[in-house]
């Protein structure tokens, strides 16, 4: 092999020194340490973590149990429709709650886009956006709809509404600020009134794009509305809480698994139908030919 | 009116005809709509209560607009273990869901089994939401911290491993087809070509991660996963509001100031 003589020449060449590592062994020691003290500090009972392989097979051949029983017996049936029911009803709550946060986070985005309004309303209204984003959906149901719609899936959807402004109007904002101006000079040219501009040559532009957040957050909200059911604002969320306080391993296996494949199922569609939109919002023609080309 | 066009004079512009809208639009339209009034009719929704029961909520409000600030502080140690559990379990799971990531990219796995086995355990794993993992280890260790961080670690790898895989995708093919001629093993390959190229996304990944794990602190809690939720649990069912909303605008903070500590850090990273 003609080896000997290439390690024979590079040797006379200098390699260059190689960088110093200490600045990354630093980091790395600091990073054990931290990692170290919050295992410490989080008062974890690290010993019972052989919970999980003692009662964890345990349990996961209870629930797998429960999902071979026939499910056209009772008192299968019975679970299996409660916990499509519950599962649906969690989708509905994610819908509707989706639906009036998408509404009311409209003219949020406009008043928070730079483009659209002056200087200070634009801060303002992004100060009122980053504070709804701060509060998770669930105190949002604690604290105004629990008391105002009581227990139900009401005050979980409208907590899921509200919760969705923050970053449904921040969204929106950006791919305002985002457009193409031509479309606005041609429409202001022409002599449009503002609202017509807005609606025309603003909206326009940005409306595919709004509606496909709009759909990813419907699939974000349906994993948060089971989180409502929990302190008892329904869905499915209070049918396992419910299940798991009675340790009934089949049933949660059986709600586990429809609660899995009806996001997948919702995440399919509604994925399926952001990508029509976003790679669609041309004519037919191109639309397909832009499918087709990424397949 | 199109037929009247061609007869009309030459000085007239023809305009051109309006696109009929599509079928499809119409259709998708006539469905949502059709889909939310059944999902508004089986939820019973109403905003009615809104106005009817505005009292009952607003003596609930006045409470939370007297927070009681010095609760804050009495519970300093749910704040810490928080925080802690947040770093254990963003720590564990950003590093398993950067080698759950590897396995599920076509660029740095090969074996298209293990892949398909990958994306589709991934997809079930973020298809649970983290409440369903919180009630499952509590179940299964115990009320308290420990289950809160298992749980988070299983949603951490989730979201990790989808967010990383898609920038692996995405990574430039030069450092491959050098590593791939210089005879780079699976490993090598991985290591040496495809980590440096993703390694300030990922940082920015793990930063983003740990800020969804503070802020989901409150759900854990709530199902008993320990730190500061496990309190707004108890005091929210003695309706010690005060106590609540001097908690919540006080986590407020707490998100805030994370949220600046990362964005600081991005920026020397990335």
């Amino acid at each position: 092999m003609s080896a000997p003589p290439v390690t024979a020449s590079s040797t006379r060449t200098a390699r260059p020194a190689e960088p110093s590592k200490a600045k990354a062994t630093l980091v790395w020691i600091a990073l054990l340490v931290i990692f170290g003290g919050a295992a410490f500090l989080s008062n974890a009972r690290w010993s019972q973590i052989t919970g999980v392989f003692t009662d964890g097979w345990r349990y996961l051949e209870l629930m797998l149990e429960g999902l071979v029983q026939n499910p056209f017996a009772e008192p299968w049936s019975g679970y299996w429709t409660l916990a499509i029911e519950k599962m649906l009803e969690s989708v509905y709550m994610a819908w509707v709650g989706t639906l009036i946060g998408a509404l009311i986070s409209i003219p949020f985005g406009f008043l928070a886009a730079r483009n659209v309004a002056g200087p200070v309303t634009v801060q303002l209204t992004r100060a009122v956006l980053n504070l709804i984003r701060a509060v998770p959906e669930l105190v949002f149901a604690i604290i105004i709809m629990l008391p105002i719609f009581g227990f139900g899936p009401v005050a979980g959807t409208v907590a899921l509404g509200v919760g969705a402004v923050g970053t449904l109007g921040k969204l929106t904002a950006e791919a305002l600020e985002g457009i193409d101006p031509g479309p606005v000079e041609a429409a202001r040219a022409s002599g449009a009134r503002r609202l017509s501009v807005l609606r025309w040559a603003y909206w326009s532009q940005v409306l595919p794009e709004v509606v496909a957040f709009w759909l990813y957050r419907f699939e974000i909200n349906i994993r948060a509305s089971a989180v409502l059911g929990i302190i008892g604002a329904g869905g499915v969320g209070q049918l396992l809480g419910q299940l798991f306080g009675q340790r009934e391993w089949e049933q949660i296996g059986i709600t586990l698994a429809v609660i899995i494949a009806v996001t997948l199922m919702v995440d399919a569609i509604s994925g399926g139908i952001r990508h029509r939109i976003i790679a669609g919002s041309g004519s037919g023609a191109k639309a397909t030919e832009e499918e087709t080309a990424s397949l | 009116m199109s037929a009247a066009a061609p007869t009309a004079p030459a000085s007239r512009v023809v305009r051109p005809r309006k696109p009929r809208p599509s079928r499809l639009l119409i259709g998708g339209l006539v469905v949502a709509a059709a889909f939310t009034w059944w999902a508004g009719h089986s939820l019973g929704f109403s905003l009615r209560p809104l106005i009817e029961n505005w009292s009952n909520g607003w003596v609930v409000i006045e409470q939370f607009l007297h927070p009681q600030w010095s609760f804050v502080w009495r519970v300093r140690e749910a704040w810490v273990e928080t925080i802690a559990i947040a770093i254990v379990a963003s720590g564990v799971g950003v590093i398993l869901g950067l080698v759950f990531a590897f396995m599920a990219s076509r660029v740095t796995d090969r074996s298209t089994g293990l892949f398909r086995a990958t994306r589709w355990f991934l997809s079930v794993l973020r298809s649970l939401p983290d409440i369903a993992y919180v009630l499952i280890f509590v179940a299964l260790v115990g009320i308290g911290s420990l289950a809160g961080i298992l749980a988070l670690i299983l949603f951490n790898i989730g979201i990790a491993a989808k967010l990383t895989s898609e920038t692996i995708d995405a990574v430039d093919s030069g450092p491959l087809e050098a590593a791939d001629a210089s005879g780079a093993g699976t490993w090598a390959r991985a290591r040496w070509a495809v980590m440096p190229q993703i390694t300030p996304n990922y940082l920015s990944y793990c930063l983003y991660i740990f800020e969804l794990n503070i802020r989901s602190s409150v759900v854990i809690g709530i199902a008993g996963g320990g730190g500061i939720g496990q309190v707004i649990n108890v005091q929210f069912s003695r309706f010690e509001y005060e106590n609540v909303a001097a908690i919540t605008v006080a986590l407020f903070v707490v998100v805030l100031l994370i949220d600046q500590l990362s964005q600081y850090l991005r920026r020397r990273f990335v």
